[in-house]
Protein backbone atom coordinates (compact mmCIF):
# COMPACT_ATOMS: atom_id res chain seq x y z
CA UNK A 1 0.00 0.00 0.00
CA UNK A 2 1.45 3.42 -0.92
CA UNK A 3 1.87 5.68 2.08
CA UNK A 4 0.78 8.76 0.18
CA UNK A 5 -2.38 9.37 -1.76
CA UNK A 6 -1.64 9.59 -5.50
CA UNK A 7 -2.75 13.19 -5.69
CA UNK A 8 -0.01 14.10 -3.21
CA UNK A 9 2.90 12.85 -5.33
CA UNK A 10 1.68 12.44 -8.90
CA UNK A 11 2.64 15.87 -10.20
CA UNK A 12 6.15 15.47 -8.82
CA UNK A 13 6.88 12.02 -10.22
CA UNK A 14 5.48 13.00 -13.58
CA UNK A 15 7.97 15.84 -13.89
CA UNK A 16 10.59 13.90 -15.79
CA UNK A 17 11.85 16.42 -18.33
CA UNK A 18 15.43 17.56 -17.93
CA UNK A 19 17.92 19.70 -19.79
CA UNK A 20 20.08 17.33 -21.79
CA UNK A 21 23.82 17.98 -21.69
CA UNK A 22 25.31 15.08 -23.65
CA UNK A 23 23.18 15.56 -26.80
CA UNK A 24 21.15 18.49 -28.07
CA UNK A 25 17.40 18.43 -27.50
CA UNK A 26 16.64 17.81 -31.16
CA UNK A 27 18.73 14.64 -31.08
CA UNK A 28 17.02 13.44 -27.94
CA UNK A 29 13.66 14.23 -29.51
CA UNK A 30 14.08 14.11 -33.31
CA UNK A 31 11.29 16.14 -34.88
CA UNK A 32 10.15 13.35 -37.21
CA UNK A 33 9.51 11.13 -34.18
CA UNK A 34 8.50 13.73 -31.63
CA UNK A 35 6.35 16.03 -33.76
CA UNK A 36 6.71 18.96 -31.40
CA UNK A 37 6.23 21.38 -34.31
CA UNK A 38 8.50 24.05 -32.89
CA UNK A 39 6.51 24.33 -29.67
CA UNK A 40 9.02 24.67 -26.81
CA UNK A 41 9.53 22.03 -24.14
CA UNK A 42 7.99 24.07 -21.35
CA UNK A 43 4.72 24.29 -23.25
CA UNK A 44 4.57 20.51 -23.53
CA UNK A 45 5.13 20.30 -19.79
CA UNK A 46 1.68 21.81 -19.29
CA UNK A 47 0.15 18.54 -20.58
CA UNK A 48 -2.36 17.51 -17.94
CA UNK A 49 -4.08 14.20 -18.43
CA UNK A 50 -7.66 14.06 -17.15
CA UNK A 51 -7.35 10.41 -16.08
CA UNK A 52 -4.38 9.76 -13.84
CA UNK A 53 -2.97 6.46 -12.72
CA UNK A 54 0.21 5.29 -11.02
CA UNK A 55 2.00 2.02 -11.68
CA UNK A 56 0.95 0.18 -8.55
CA UNK A 57 -2.74 0.85 -9.00
CA UNK A 58 -2.47 0.18 -12.73
CA UNK A 59 -1.12 -3.30 -12.09
CA UNK A 60 -3.74 -4.02 -9.45
CA UNK A 61 -6.55 -2.81 -11.71
CA UNK A 62 -5.33 -4.74 -14.72
CA UNK A 63 -4.90 -7.91 -12.73
CA UNK A 64 -8.46 -7.62 -11.54
CA UNK A 65 -9.74 -7.00 -15.07
CA UNK A 66 -7.83 -9.93 -16.49
CA UNK A 67 -9.01 -12.18 -13.68
CA UNK A 68 -12.59 -11.20 -14.45
CA UNK A 69 -12.39 -11.77 -18.19
CA UNK A 70 -10.51 -15.07 -17.91
CA UNK A 71 -12.84 -16.32 -15.17
CA UNK A 72 -15.92 -15.67 -17.26
CA UNK A 73 -14.29 -17.42 -20.20
CA UNK A 74 -13.35 -20.43 -18.06
CA UNK A 75 -16.76 -20.63 -16.45
CA UNK A 76 -18.63 -20.49 -19.73
CA UNK A 77 -16.35 -22.72 -21.79
CA UNK A 78 -18.39 -25.81 -20.97
CA UNK A 79 -21.63 -24.19 -22.04
CA UNK A 80 -20.49 -24.49 -25.67
CA UNK A 81 -21.98 -21.14 -26.56
CA UNK A 82 -20.02 -21.02 -29.78
CA UNK A 83 -21.37 -24.37 -30.93
CA UNK A 84 -24.94 -23.30 -30.38
CA UNK A 85 -24.84 -19.61 -31.27
CA UNK A 86 -26.38 -18.14 -34.39
CA UNK A 87 -23.86 -18.47 -37.27
CA UNK A 88 -24.19 -14.74 -37.91
CA UNK A 89 -22.86 -14.06 -34.43
CA UNK A 90 -19.96 -16.47 -34.97
CA UNK A 91 -19.06 -14.51 -38.10
CA UNK A 92 -18.89 -11.34 -36.02
CA UNK A 93 -16.41 -12.99 -33.68
CA UNK A 94 -14.22 -14.26 -36.53
CA UNK A 95 -14.25 -10.91 -38.35
CA UNK A 96 -13.58 -8.98 -35.14
CA UNK A 97 -10.67 -11.12 -33.97
CA UNK A 98 -9.00 -11.05 -37.39
CA UNK A 99 -9.38 -7.31 -37.85
CA UNK A 100 -8.54 -6.22 -34.31
CA UNK A 101 -6.28 -8.64 -32.42
CA UNK A 102 -2.93 -8.19 -34.18
CA UNK A 103 -3.41 -4.45 -34.82
CA UNK A 104 -3.43 -4.14 -31.02
CA UNK A 105 0.30 -4.86 -31.21
CA UNK A 106 0.64 -2.14 -33.83
CA UNK A 107 -1.18 0.19 -31.43
CA UNK A 108 1.40 -0.79 -28.83
CA UNK A 109 4.07 0.55 -31.20
CA UNK A 110 2.16 3.82 -31.51
CA UNK A 111 1.96 4.07 -27.73
CA UNK A 112 5.68 3.31 -27.53
CA UNK A 113 6.39 6.21 -29.87
CA UNK A 114 4.60 8.56 -27.47
CA UNK A 115 6.23 6.92 -24.45
CA UNK A 116 9.68 7.60 -25.88
CA UNK A 117 9.38 10.68 -28.07
CA UNK A 118 6.61 12.90 -26.76
CA UNK A 119 8.01 16.02 -25.17
CA UNK A 120 5.11 16.03 -22.73
CA UNK A 121 6.10 14.08 -19.60
CA UNK A 122 2.48 13.29 -18.79
CA UNK A 123 1.99 11.92 -22.27
CA UNK A 124 5.06 9.70 -21.92
CA UNK A 125 3.83 8.41 -18.58
CA UNK A 126 0.35 7.60 -19.82
CA UNK A 127 1.69 6.03 -22.98
CA UNK A 128 3.71 3.51 -20.96
CA UNK A 129 0.43 2.28 -19.54
CA UNK A 130 -1.04 2.47 -23.03
CA UNK A 131 1.71 0.18 -24.30
CA UNK A 132 0.88 -2.37 -21.65
CA UNK A 133 -2.84 -1.98 -22.38
CA UNK A 134 -2.36 -2.73 -26.06
CA UNK A 135 -0.12 -5.70 -25.34
CA UNK A 136 -2.84 -7.07 -23.07
CA UNK A 137 -5.45 -6.51 -25.78
CA UNK A 138 -3.39 -8.33 -28.39
CA UNK A 139 -2.69 -11.26 -26.11
CA UNK A 140 -6.15 -11.69 -24.65
CA UNK A 141 -7.96 -11.50 -27.99
CA UNK A 142 -5.58 -13.94 -29.66
CA UNK A 143 -5.98 -16.27 -26.70
CA UNK A 144 -9.77 -16.10 -26.64
CA UNK A 145 -9.97 -16.86 -30.36
CA UNK A 146 -7.43 -19.65 -30.22
CA UNK A 147 -9.56 -22.19 -28.37
CA UNK A 148 -11.93 -22.20 -31.35
CA UNK A 149 -9.34 -23.12 -33.99
CA UNK A 150 -10.37 -26.77 -33.53
CA UNK A 151 -13.81 -25.76 -34.78
CA UNK A 152 -12.73 -24.11 -38.03
CA UNK A 153 -9.61 -22.75 -39.67
CA UNK A 154 -11.37 -19.41 -40.05
CA UNK A 155 -10.74 -18.79 -36.34
CA UNK A 156 -7.02 -18.96 -37.02
CA UNK A 157 -7.39 -15.72 -38.96
CA UNK A 158 -7.31 -13.94 -35.61
CA UNK A 159 -3.58 -14.36 -36.00
CA UNK A 160 -3.30 -14.78 -39.76
CA UNK A 161 -5.30 -11.89 -41.21
CA UNK A 162 -2.79 -9.14 -40.68
CA UNK A 163 -0.05 -11.29 -42.18
CA UNK A 164 -2.06 -12.01 -45.34
CA UNK A 165 -2.93 -10.01 -48.45
CA UNK A 166 -6.66 -10.51 -48.03
CA UNK A 167 -8.31 -7.28 -49.24
CA UNK A 168 -9.96 -6.38 -45.92
CA UNK A 169 -6.69 -6.98 -44.12
CA UNK A 170 -4.93 -4.74 -46.65
CA UNK A 171 -7.48 -2.02 -45.90
CA UNK A 172 -7.04 -2.38 -42.14
CA UNK A 173 -3.23 -2.39 -42.40
CA UNK A 174 -3.18 0.66 -44.67
CA UNK A 175 -5.34 2.48 -42.14
CA UNK A 176 -3.51 1.41 -39.00
CA UNK A 177 -0.10 1.95 -40.61
CA UNK A 178 -1.18 5.47 -41.48
CA UNK A 179 -2.61 6.32 -38.06
CA UNK A 180 -0.17 4.75 -35.66
CA UNK A 181 2.86 3.12 -37.27
CA UNK A 182 4.20 5.94 -39.42
CA UNK A 183 3.42 9.14 -37.56
CA UNK A 184 5.24 11.23 -34.97
CA UNK A 185 4.22 11.01 -31.30
CA UNK A 186 1.88 14.00 -31.33
CA UNK A 187 0.16 12.87 -34.52
CA UNK A 188 -0.36 9.42 -33.00
CA UNK A 189 -1.95 11.00 -29.94
CA UNK A 190 -4.41 12.92 -32.11
CA UNK A 191 -5.11 10.43 -34.87
CA UNK A 192 -5.02 7.16 -32.94
CA UNK A 193 -6.02 8.01 -29.41
CA UNK A 194 -8.30 11.00 -29.98
CA UNK A 195 -9.95 10.44 -33.36
CA UNK A 196 -9.96 6.65 -33.54
CA UNK A 197 -10.15 5.54 -29.94
CA UNK A 198 -12.32 8.28 -28.47
CA UNK A 199 -14.54 8.27 -31.50
CA UNK A 200 -14.72 4.77 -32.82
CA UNK A 201 -13.48 2.07 -30.47
CA UNK A 202 -16.43 2.98 -28.26
CA UNK A 203 -18.58 1.72 -31.11
CA UNK A 204 -16.75 -1.56 -31.52
CA UNK A 205 -16.17 -2.29 -27.85
CA UNK A 206 -19.25 -0.87 -26.14
CA UNK A 207 -21.84 -1.00 -28.93
CA UNK A 208 -20.89 -4.53 -29.85
CA UNK A 209 -20.69 -5.51 -26.17
CA UNK A 210 -24.34 -4.53 -25.84
CA UNK A 211 -25.23 -6.76 -28.79
CA UNK A 212 -23.05 -9.56 -27.36
CA UNK A 213 -24.85 -9.46 -24.04
CA UNK A 214 -28.19 -9.55 -25.85
CA UNK A 215 -26.98 -12.51 -27.90
CA UNK A 216 -25.95 -14.36 -24.72
CA UNK A 217 -22.22 -14.20 -25.51
CA UNK A 218 -21.12 -13.14 -22.06
CA UNK A 219 -17.52 -14.19 -22.67
CA UNK A 220 -17.14 -11.78 -25.59
CA UNK A 221 -19.19 -9.05 -23.92
CA UNK A 222 -16.97 -9.26 -20.86
CA UNK A 223 -13.77 -9.36 -22.91
CA UNK A 224 -14.45 -6.31 -25.02
CA UNK A 225 -15.90 -4.33 -22.12
CA UNK A 226 -12.69 -5.09 -20.22
CA UNK A 227 -10.66 -3.78 -23.16
CA UNK A 228 -12.78 -0.66 -23.42
CA UNK A 229 -11.99 0.35 -19.85
CA UNK A 230 -8.34 0.64 -20.92
CA UNK A 231 -9.27 2.49 -24.09
CA UNK A 232 -11.30 4.99 -22.10
CA UNK A 233 -8.15 5.86 -20.16
CA UNK A 234 -5.44 5.91 -22.80
CA UNK A 235 -7.68 7.56 -25.41
CA UNK A 236 -7.38 10.69 -23.30
CA UNK A 237 -3.82 11.42 -24.40
CA UNK A 238 -4.94 13.27 -27.49
CA UNK A 239 -7.04 15.91 -25.75
CA UNK A 240 -4.25 17.60 -23.74
CA UNK A 241 -1.92 17.59 -26.76
CA UNK A 242 -4.69 19.05 -28.88
CA UNK A 243 -5.08 21.83 -26.32
CA UNK A 244 -1.36 22.61 -26.47
CA UNK A 245 -1.36 22.65 -30.28
CA UNK A 246 -4.33 25.03 -30.40
CA UNK A 247 -2.85 27.34 -27.75
CA UNK A 248 0.33 27.55 -29.78
CA UNK A 249 -1.15 28.42 -33.13
CA UNK A 250 -1.33 24.94 -34.62
CA UNK A 251 -5.09 24.56 -34.81
CA UNK A 252 -5.18 24.11 -38.59
CA UNK A 253 -2.64 21.30 -38.44
CA UNK A 254 -4.51 19.62 -35.61
CA UNK A 255 -7.82 19.98 -37.43
CA UNK A 256 -6.36 18.41 -40.56
CA UNK A 257 -5.05 15.39 -38.63
CA UNK A 258 -8.39 14.85 -36.90
CA UNK A 259 -10.29 15.23 -40.15
CA UNK A 260 -8.11 12.66 -41.95
CA UNK A 261 -8.16 10.18 -39.07
CA UNK A 262 -11.88 10.50 -38.45
CA UNK A 263 -12.84 9.90 -42.09
CA UNK A 264 -10.49 6.98 -42.42
CA UNK A 265 -11.85 5.45 -39.20
CA UNK A 266 -15.42 5.86 -40.42
CA UNK A 267 -14.70 4.06 -43.68
CA UNK A 268 -13.09 1.11 -41.89
CA UNK A 269 -16.05 0.86 -39.53
CA UNK A 270 -18.49 1.01 -42.45
CA UNK A 271 -17.13 -2.30 -43.70
CA UNK A 272 -16.38 -3.94 -40.35
CA UNK A 273 -18.90 -2.80 -37.75
CA UNK A 274 -21.82 -1.70 -39.92
CA UNK A 275 -22.56 -5.14 -41.42
CA UNK A 276 -22.02 -6.78 -38.02
CA UNK A 277 -24.61 -4.64 -36.29
CA UNK A 278 -27.27 -4.40 -38.99
CA UNK A 279 -27.01 -7.77 -40.72
CA UNK A 280 -24.95 -10.37 -38.79
CA UNK A 281 -26.33 -9.84 -35.29
CA UNK A 282 -29.51 -11.90 -34.95
CA UNK A 283 -32.52 -9.62 -35.19
CA UNK A 284 -33.72 -10.30 -31.65
CA UNK A 285 -30.29 -9.39 -30.23
CA UNK A 286 -29.84 -6.02 -31.92
CA UNK A 287 -29.61 -3.30 -29.29
CA UNK A 288 -29.71 -0.46 -31.81
CA UNK A 289 -29.02 0.00 -35.50
CA UNK A 290 -25.50 0.88 -36.64
CA UNK A 291 -26.77 4.33 -37.55
CA UNK A 292 -28.28 4.80 -34.09
CA UNK A 293 -25.04 3.73 -32.43
CA UNK A 294 -23.15 6.15 -34.68
CA UNK A 295 -25.58 8.94 -33.85
CA UNK A 296 -25.18 8.31 -30.13
CA UNK A 297 -21.45 7.67 -29.89
CA UNK A 298 -20.09 9.72 -32.75
CA UNK A 299 -22.50 12.51 -33.56
CA UNK A 300 -23.60 12.98 -29.98
CA UNK A 301 -20.42 12.46 -27.98
CA UNK A 302 -17.48 12.91 -30.34
CA UNK A 303 -18.88 16.03 -31.98
CA UNK A 304 -19.30 17.60 -28.55
CA UNK A 305 -15.75 16.69 -27.58
CA UNK A 306 -14.12 18.22 -30.63
CA UNK A 307 -16.08 21.43 -30.36
CA UNK A 308 -15.43 21.66 -26.59
CA UNK A 309 -11.71 21.45 -27.32
CA UNK A 310 -11.90 24.31 -29.78
CA UNK A 311 -11.92 22.43 -33.07
CA UNK A 312 -14.56 22.58 -35.77
CA UNK A 313 -16.59 19.64 -36.94
CA UNK A 314 -14.83 18.19 -40.01
CA UNK A 315 -15.64 20.01 -43.26
CA UNK A 316 -17.33 16.87 -44.63
CA UNK A 317 -19.72 16.48 -41.67
CA UNK A 318 -22.87 16.72 -43.82
CA UNK A 319 -21.54 14.06 -46.18
CA UNK A 320 -20.64 11.85 -43.20
CA UNK A 321 -24.17 12.10 -41.81
CA UNK A 322 -25.65 11.37 -45.24
CA UNK A 323 -23.37 8.35 -45.68
CA UNK A 324 -24.71 6.77 -42.46
CA UNK A 325 -27.73 5.73 -44.51
CA UNK A 326 -25.71 4.28 -47.34
CA UNK A 327 -22.09 3.15 -47.10
CA UNK A 328 -22.35 0.18 -44.78
CA UNK A 329 -25.29 -1.26 -46.73
CA UNK A 330 -23.06 -1.24 -49.81
CA UNK A 331 -20.14 -2.73 -47.91
CA UNK A 332 -22.38 -5.48 -46.60
CA UNK A 333 -23.80 -6.31 -50.01
CA UNK A 334 -20.28 -6.31 -51.45
CA UNK A 335 -18.85 -8.53 -48.73
CA UNK A 336 -21.74 -10.97 -49.09
CA UNK A 337 -21.51 -11.02 -52.91
CA UNK A 338 -17.71 -11.47 -52.85
CA UNK A 339 -18.03 -13.81 -49.85
CA UNK A 340 -15.29 -16.26 -50.92
CA UNK A 341 -12.79 -13.43 -50.38
CA UNK A 342 -13.26 -13.03 -46.62
CA UNK A 343 -12.18 -15.22 -43.69
CA UNK A 344 -15.63 -15.35 -42.14
CA UNK A 345 -19.04 -16.44 -43.40
CA UNK A 346 -21.13 -13.34 -44.09
CA UNK A 347 -24.73 -13.54 -42.90
CA UNK A 348 -27.09 -12.14 -45.53
CA UNK A 349 -29.46 -10.79 -42.90
CA UNK A 350 -32.35 -10.27 -45.30
CA UNK A 351 -35.19 -12.50 -44.11
CA UNK A 352 -38.61 -10.81 -44.39
CA UNK A 353 -38.39 -9.81 -40.71
CA UNK A 354 -34.87 -8.47 -41.16
CA UNK A 355 -36.09 -6.41 -44.07
CA UNK A 356 -38.94 -4.94 -42.08
CA UNK A 357 -36.41 -3.87 -39.47
CA UNK A 358 -34.07 -2.42 -42.10
CA UNK A 359 -36.94 -0.49 -43.68
CA UNK A 360 -37.92 0.88 -40.28
CA UNK A 361 -34.37 1.92 -39.42
CA UNK A 362 -33.45 3.06 -42.93
CA UNK A 363 -36.61 4.23 -44.72
CA UNK A 364 -36.33 3.48 -48.43
CA UNK A 365 -34.13 0.41 -47.93
CA UNK A 366 -36.54 -1.87 -49.81
CA UNK A 367 -36.74 0.48 -52.78
CA UNK A 368 -32.97 0.53 -53.20
CA UNK A 369 -30.91 -2.21 -51.54
CA UNK A 370 -33.96 -4.40 -51.24
CA UNK A 371 -34.48 -4.45 -55.01
CA UNK A 372 -30.95 -5.79 -55.48
CA UNK A 373 -31.49 -8.44 -52.81
CA UNK A 374 -34.77 -9.39 -54.52
CA UNK A 375 -32.84 -10.31 -57.66
CA UNK A 376 -30.22 -12.21 -55.67
CA UNK A 377 -32.99 -14.10 -53.87
CA UNK A 378 -34.69 -14.91 -57.18
CA UNK A 379 -31.44 -16.29 -58.51
CA UNK A 380 -31.08 -18.47 -55.43
CA UNK A 381 -34.68 -19.71 -55.36
CA UNK A 382 -34.72 -20.38 -59.10
CA UNK A 383 -31.48 -22.31 -59.23
CA UNK A 384 -29.00 -19.76 -60.56
CA UNK A 385 -26.49 -19.55 -57.67
CA UNK A 386 -23.65 -18.82 -60.12
CA UNK A 387 -25.17 -15.37 -60.59
CA UNK A 388 -24.88 -14.61 -56.88
CA UNK A 389 -21.10 -14.72 -56.66
CA UNK A 390 -18.17 -12.82 -58.08
CA UNK A 391 -17.03 -12.97 -61.72
CA UNK A 392 -14.78 -9.92 -61.56
CA UNK A 393 -13.38 -7.56 -58.93
CA UNK A 394 -14.95 -4.46 -57.44
CA UNK A 395 -13.01 -1.24 -57.95
CA UNK A 396 -11.17 -0.36 -54.75
CA UNK A 397 -10.65 3.09 -53.27
CA UNK A 398 -7.01 4.20 -53.22
CA UNK A 399 -7.46 5.68 -49.74
CA UNK A 400 -9.81 3.40 -47.80
CA UNK A 401 -8.83 0.29 -49.80
CA UNK A 402 -12.42 -0.92 -49.70
CA UNK A 403 -14.88 -1.10 -52.62
CA UNK A 404 -16.32 2.03 -54.19
CA UNK A 405 -20.04 1.82 -53.53
CA UNK A 406 -23.20 3.91 -53.62
CA UNK A 407 -26.93 3.43 -53.49
CA UNK A 408 -28.35 1.10 -56.16
CA UNK A 409 -31.65 0.69 -57.98
CA UNK A 410 -34.12 3.55 -57.64
CA UNK A 411 -31.64 5.66 -55.71
CA UNK A 412 -28.71 5.03 -58.08
CA UNK A 413 -25.93 7.48 -57.26
CA UNK A 414 -22.70 5.48 -57.54
CA UNK A 415 -19.81 7.80 -58.23
CA UNK A 416 -16.07 7.63 -58.72
CA UNK A 417 -13.87 10.44 -57.40
CA UNK A 418 -10.82 10.13 -59.63
CA UNK A 419 -7.52 11.98 -59.43
CA UNK A 420 -4.60 11.95 -61.86
CA UNK A 421 -1.43 12.42 -59.87
CA UNK A 422 2.01 12.18 -61.47
CA UNK A 423 0.44 10.48 -64.49
CA UNK A 424 -1.30 7.76 -62.46
CA UNK A 425 -5.08 7.55 -62.27
CA UNK A 426 -6.28 7.02 -58.72
CA UNK A 427 -9.85 6.15 -57.75
CA UNK A 428 -11.60 7.21 -54.56
CA UNK A 429 -14.93 6.28 -53.02
CA UNK A 430 -15.83 9.78 -51.85
CA UNK A 431 -14.71 13.39 -51.89
CA UNK A 432 -13.23 13.10 -48.37
CA UNK A 433 -11.23 10.01 -49.40
CA UNK A 434 -9.74 11.98 -52.29
CA UNK A 435 -9.16 14.95 -49.99
CA UNK A 436 -7.21 12.75 -47.53
CA UNK A 437 -4.91 11.72 -50.38
CA UNK A 438 -4.45 15.32 -51.50
CA UNK A 439 -3.31 16.39 -48.02
CA UNK A 440 -0.12 14.36 -48.42
CA UNK A 441 0.20 12.70 -51.84
CA UNK A 442 3.81 11.65 -51.27
CA UNK A 443 2.71 9.63 -48.30
CA UNK A 444 0.10 7.61 -50.17
CA UNK A 445 1.04 7.67 -53.86
CA UNK A 446 3.19 4.55 -53.92
CA UNK A 447 0.68 2.17 -52.39
CA UNK A 448 -0.92 -0.40 -54.67
CA UNK A 449 -4.43 -1.44 -53.76
CA UNK A 450 -5.80 -4.87 -54.62
CA UNK A 451 -6.87 -3.79 -58.14
CA UNK A 452 -3.50 -2.12 -58.81
CA UNK A 453 -1.79 -5.36 -57.79
CA UNK A 454 -4.09 -7.38 -60.02
CA UNK A 455 -3.35 -5.13 -63.01
CA UNK A 456 0.38 -5.22 -62.23
CA UNK A 457 0.31 -8.98 -62.70
CA UNK A 458 0.96 -9.85 -59.06
CA UNK A 459 -2.07 -12.14 -58.94
CA UNK A 460 -1.72 -15.30 -60.98
CA UNK A 461 -3.65 -16.85 -62.52
CA UNK A 462 -5.64 -13.62 -62.94
CA UNK A 463 -8.94 -15.11 -61.79
CA UNK A 464 -10.78 -15.96 -58.58
CA UNK A 465 -8.52 -18.91 -57.80
CA UNK A 466 -5.42 -16.76 -58.22
CA UNK A 467 -7.01 -14.03 -56.14
CA UNK A 468 -7.83 -16.41 -53.30
CA UNK A 469 -4.31 -17.85 -53.41
CA UNK A 470 -2.82 -14.35 -53.28
CA UNK A 471 -5.04 -13.51 -50.33
CA UNK A 472 -3.96 -16.66 -48.50
CA UNK A 473 -7.48 -18.05 -48.35
CA UNK A 474 -7.29 -21.82 -48.39
CA UNK A 475 -10.15 -24.32 -48.51
CA UNK A 476 -11.81 -24.30 -45.10
CA UNK A 477 -11.07 -20.61 -44.72
CA UNK A 478 -12.95 -19.24 -47.73
CA UNK A 479 -16.18 -17.51 -46.77
CA UNK A 480 -19.66 -18.66 -47.71
CA UNK A 481 -23.18 -17.77 -46.58
CA UNK A 482 -23.25 -17.99 -42.77
CA UNK A 483 -26.56 -19.84 -42.64
CA UNK A 484 -25.80 -22.11 -45.58
CA UNK A 485 -28.63 -20.38 -47.51
CA UNK A 486 -31.30 -21.79 -45.19
CA UNK A 487 -32.89 -18.33 -45.05
CA UNK A 488 -33.59 -18.57 -48.80
CA UNK A 489 -36.25 -21.18 -48.06
CA UNK A 490 -38.35 -18.38 -46.58
CA UNK A 491 -38.70 -17.05 -50.11
CA UNK A 492 -39.57 -20.35 -51.79
CA UNK A 493 -43.13 -20.04 -53.18
CA UNK A 494 -44.60 -22.70 -50.87
CA UNK A 495 -42.87 -21.32 -47.78
CA UNK A 496 -43.71 -17.74 -48.63
CA UNK A 497 -47.36 -18.64 -49.08
CA UNK A 498 -47.39 -20.44 -45.73
CA UNK A 499 -45.79 -17.57 -43.82
CA UNK B 1 -5.56 -5.66 -80.07
CA UNK B 2 -4.72 -4.82 -76.50
CA UNK B 3 -6.37 -5.52 -73.21
CA UNK B 4 -7.85 -2.34 -71.76
CA UNK B 5 -9.17 -2.31 -68.17
CA UNK B 6 -12.17 -0.12 -67.45
CA UNK B 7 -14.14 0.69 -64.34
CA UNK B 8 -17.81 -0.09 -64.98
CA UNK B 9 -20.47 2.02 -63.29
CA UNK B 10 -23.64 0.21 -64.35
CA UNK B 11 -26.97 1.97 -63.96
CA UNK B 12 -28.83 0.59 -60.96
CA UNK B 13 -25.87 -1.35 -59.55
CA UNK B 14 -24.23 -0.53 -56.22
CA UNK B 15 -20.53 -0.86 -56.95
CA UNK B 16 -17.88 0.03 -59.52
CA UNK B 17 -16.37 -3.08 -61.11
CA UNK B 18 -13.20 -3.83 -63.02
CA UNK B 19 -14.04 -4.97 -66.55
CA UNK B 20 -11.24 -5.81 -68.97
CA UNK B 21 -12.14 -5.11 -72.61
CA UNK B 22 -10.20 -5.03 -75.86
CA UNK B 23 -9.29 -1.64 -77.25
CA UNK B 24 -10.65 -2.70 -80.66
CA UNK B 25 -14.10 -3.26 -79.20
CA UNK B 26 -16.93 -0.84 -79.84
CA UNK B 27 -18.87 0.92 -77.13
CA UNK B 28 -21.82 -1.43 -77.69
CA UNK B 29 -19.46 -4.30 -77.03
CA UNK B 30 -18.13 -2.55 -73.92
CA UNK B 31 -21.69 -2.14 -72.67
CA UNK B 32 -22.35 -5.83 -73.24
CA UNK B 33 -19.12 -6.80 -71.43
CA UNK B 34 -20.04 -4.62 -68.45
CA UNK B 35 -23.61 -5.96 -68.45
CA UNK B 36 -22.24 -9.47 -67.92
CA UNK B 37 -21.18 -8.40 -64.43
CA UNK B 38 -24.34 -6.54 -63.41
CA UNK B 39 -27.43 -7.52 -65.40
CA UNK B 40 -29.33 -10.51 -64.02
CA UNK B 41 -26.97 -10.41 -61.04
CA UNK B 42 -28.01 -7.22 -59.28
CA UNK B 43 -29.70 -5.24 -62.05
CA UNK B 44 -32.81 -6.35 -63.94
CA UNK B 45 -32.54 -6.36 -67.75
CA UNK B 46 -34.44 -3.74 -69.75
CA UNK B 47 -34.95 -5.45 -73.10
CA UNK B 48 -36.77 -2.50 -74.62
CA UNK B 49 -33.77 -0.23 -74.06
CA UNK B 50 -30.28 -0.04 -75.46
CA UNK B 51 -27.25 0.16 -73.25
CA UNK B 52 -25.10 3.21 -73.90
CA UNK B 53 -21.65 4.07 -72.62
CA UNK B 54 -20.80 7.53 -71.38
CA UNK B 55 -17.76 9.15 -69.88
CA UNK B 56 -18.27 9.20 -66.12
CA UNK B 57 -16.44 12.47 -65.55
CA UNK B 58 -18.45 14.49 -68.10
CA UNK B 59 -21.63 12.50 -68.76
CA UNK B 60 -20.98 12.66 -72.52
CA UNK B 61 -22.28 9.66 -74.46
CA UNK B 62 -19.83 7.87 -76.70
CA UNK B 63 -21.03 6.93 -80.23
CA UNK B 64 -22.18 3.34 -80.18
CA UNK B 65 -19.68 2.26 -82.85
CA UNK B 66 -16.72 4.15 -81.41
CA UNK B 67 -13.78 1.90 -80.59
CA UNK B 68 -12.24 2.00 -77.13
CA UNK B 69 -8.85 3.01 -78.56
CA UNK B 70 -10.44 6.11 -80.15
CA UNK B 71 -12.32 7.26 -77.05
CA UNK B 72 -9.42 8.94 -75.26
CA UNK B 73 -10.00 6.92 -72.11
CA UNK B 74 -7.27 6.23 -69.56
CA UNK B 75 -6.80 2.64 -68.40
CA UNK B 76 -9.16 1.96 -65.46
CA UNK B 77 -11.15 5.14 -66.16
CA UNK B 78 -14.75 4.86 -65.04
CA UNK B 79 -17.50 4.71 -67.66
CA UNK B 80 -21.23 4.75 -66.99
CA UNK B 81 -23.41 2.19 -68.72
CA UNK B 82 -26.94 3.50 -68.88
CA UNK B 83 -30.21 2.30 -70.33
CA UNK B 84 -31.38 4.61 -73.13
CA UNK B 85 -34.05 4.66 -75.82
CA UNK B 86 -31.51 4.78 -78.65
Amino acid sequence: MPLLDRSEYYDLIRTTNWTPSYVPEDELYPEEMSGSRGIPMEKWETFDEPYKVAYGEYVANQREKDAGAYSVKAALERSNFVDNADPGWISILKAHYGAISVPEYAAMTGEARMARFSKAPGNRNMAVFGMMDETRHGQIQLYFAHEHTRRSRQWDWAHKAMHANEWGALAARHFFDDMMMTRDAISVSLMLTFAFETGFTNMQFLGLAADAAQAGDHTFANLISSIQTDEARHAQQGGPNLKILIENGKKDEAQQMIDVAFWRSWKLFSVLTGPMMDYYTPLESREQSFKEFMQEWIIGQFERQITDLGLDTPWYWDEFIRALDETHHGMHLGVWYWRPTVWWNPAAGVTPEDRDWLEEKYPGWNDTWGNVWDLIIENLTEGRPELTGPATLPMICNMSNIPIVGTPSNGWNVKDYPLVHNGRLYHFGSEPDRWCFEQDPERYQGHLNFIDRFLAGWIQPPDLSGGLAYMGLAPGEIGDDAHNYEWVARYMPAQAAAS
Amino acid sequence: MALFPLSSNFEGDFVLQLVPVDDEQTMDEVAAACAEHSVNRRVRPQPDKVMRVRRHSTGDLFPRDMKVKDAGLMPTETVDIIFADS
